[in-house]
């Protein structure tokens, strides 16, 4: 079964910001006078809307429930016989809704203002800062130049003790020979290729190359005898190496 | 640089370049002259603005100022390129901090007795847009954090201090009932 009002609130159901909202609508609507209540009607209306909820299986907040509660409470006590001592000094049990309902009205009365003037305000445009390079102020220090002086000569000497100089005693600077025998062996090989006899100490001469360089070439020569690509000859002992081309076996 | 209008230039262009507002000491410092006098010449320089064909106009925010554009002109410009339209706040939001505005420093609980609902999700989205924020801690048990509007919500709302808050007509209502009956 619906009801017109069902209907009707089923629009606004989760519009209401809380009870308190749904009970103002409901005021509003009836053309209500807040401070006099009539809170069987209005109890009646709350309570429907809350069962419109349930109806449309919306979680219904736990505040609504409550204030289901309040209203309740409020139409059972003013249902009950008044007692004939307390009567005259008895508050109206409504009074503490109304109470927090006018409290409640004027915040939103202001909040639509507050909607307003935003409307209004957020046409005004504003200018982001310029880049200016401000330099950060500090505090100006009053130092003699003397201390600024003596504190920086400190300064230098504490950093020459730390820095062990040694380059009064360095007479020159080794150079690292990197010499490597593959390096060599491909040499030799070009050499070879040429398909002429050629003398070791000539290519490899002492007054040329470097010590390493003779050894490894040695080395390299003695790798190329080995794979069969070179004959050598010695006449003497210590004397000259021959070197000569060999055709691969065929 | 002693006239009026020399003063009124230099606070223009200070303001100008600045974009943000500038405190009012600062402005006094620049200018040279003391707070009451620099406040004079700004009143003065806002009331110009407003009654002049200018398009911008003098606005202070808790004792800074700030130029910006008259709102009346958006319609033009408007006209320099489509301009994205903000997110406006939920009623929730509005509704809270109409509260604030008029407690601040307030608790949560405050707000909710006022409310009457949970207000944990709208006070986070307050305090995201800025137009809210912690202020120390309320002597009550449990300590709870107390909250207070923003620079920025005197200039979203067109406020020019706390102070420019319309009154809110309260007389009949005696006190916000501390104890609620349904706690």
């Amino acid at each position: 079964m619906k009801s017109a009002l069902t209907d009707a609130c089923t629009l606004r159901l989760n519009n209401f910001e809380g009870p308190f909202d749904l009970l103002f609508y409901l005021i509003e609507k009836n053309k209500i006078d807040i401070y006099d209540i009539p809170i069987f009607e209005i109890t009646e209306q709350y309570m429907e809307y809350l069962s419109a909820m349930q109806e449309m299986d919306l979680e219904i907040a736990s505040e609504f429930l409550v204030m289901a509660a309040t209203l309740l409470h409020i139409k059972s006590s003013m249902l009950l016989p008044k007692r004939e001592e307390t009567a005259t000094e008895e508050l109206d049990p409504r009074e503490e809704l109304v109470l927090k309902l006018v409290t409640y009205k004027k915040y939103k009365e202001f909040s639509q203002i507050l909607r307003e003037r935003e409307a209004y305000w957020e046409k005004a445009h504003y200018k982001l800062p310029e880049a200016i390079p401000v330099i950060q102020q500090e505090d100006e220090l009053e130092v003699s130049p003397l201390i600024l002086r003596q504190c920086m000569v400190d300064v230098l000497n504490r950093s020459r003790e730390r820095m062990n100089d040694v380059s009064k005693k360095m007479q020159r600077i080794l150079d690292h020979e990197k010499v490597s025998l593959r390096t060599k062996i491909r040499e030799i090989l070009g050499m070879l290729a040429k398909g002429v006899r050629f003398c070791f100490s000539k290519v490899f001469s002492p007054l040329t190359r470097s010590r390493l360089e003779i050894a490894t070439g040695f080395l390299a020569l003695l790798e190329i005898v080995k794979i069969g690509k070179a004959e050598v000859e010695q006449p003497v002992a210590f004397g000259d190496i021959y070197v000569t081309p060999k055709k691969p076996d065929k | 640089m002693n006239t009026i209008n020399d003063t009124e230039m230099i606070i223009e262009a200070v303001l100008f370049a600045a974009g943000d507002p500038v405190p009012l000491d600062k402005l006094a410092e620049i200018i040279e002259q003391d707070k009451k006098t620099t406040r004079g010449i700004l009143t003065n320089m806002q009331y110009k603005y407003q009654h002049s064909s200018r398009g911008i106009m003098l606005r202070e925010l808790d004792g800074a100022w700030q130029l910006c554009t008259k709102p009346e002109l958006n319609a033009y410009i408007a006209r320099l390129g489509p301009v994205r339209k903000k997110q406006g706040l939920t009623p929730a939001a509005y509704e809270t901090l109409a509260i604030i505005a008029y407690n601040q420093p307030v608790t949560k609980a405050y707000i909710e007795q006022i409310r009457g609902v949970n207000s944990d999700s709208v006070i986070m989205k307050l305090m995201e847009r800025n137009l809210i924020r912690e202020a120390g801690r309320d002597d009550a048990p449990g300590r709870p954090k107390l909250y207070e509007t923003t620079e920025e919500f005197l200039r979203v709302f067109g406020f020019s201090s706390l102070k420019d808050l319309p009154p809110l007509e309260m007389n009949e209502i005696p006190e916000v009932v501390e104890k609620m009956p349904f706690d």
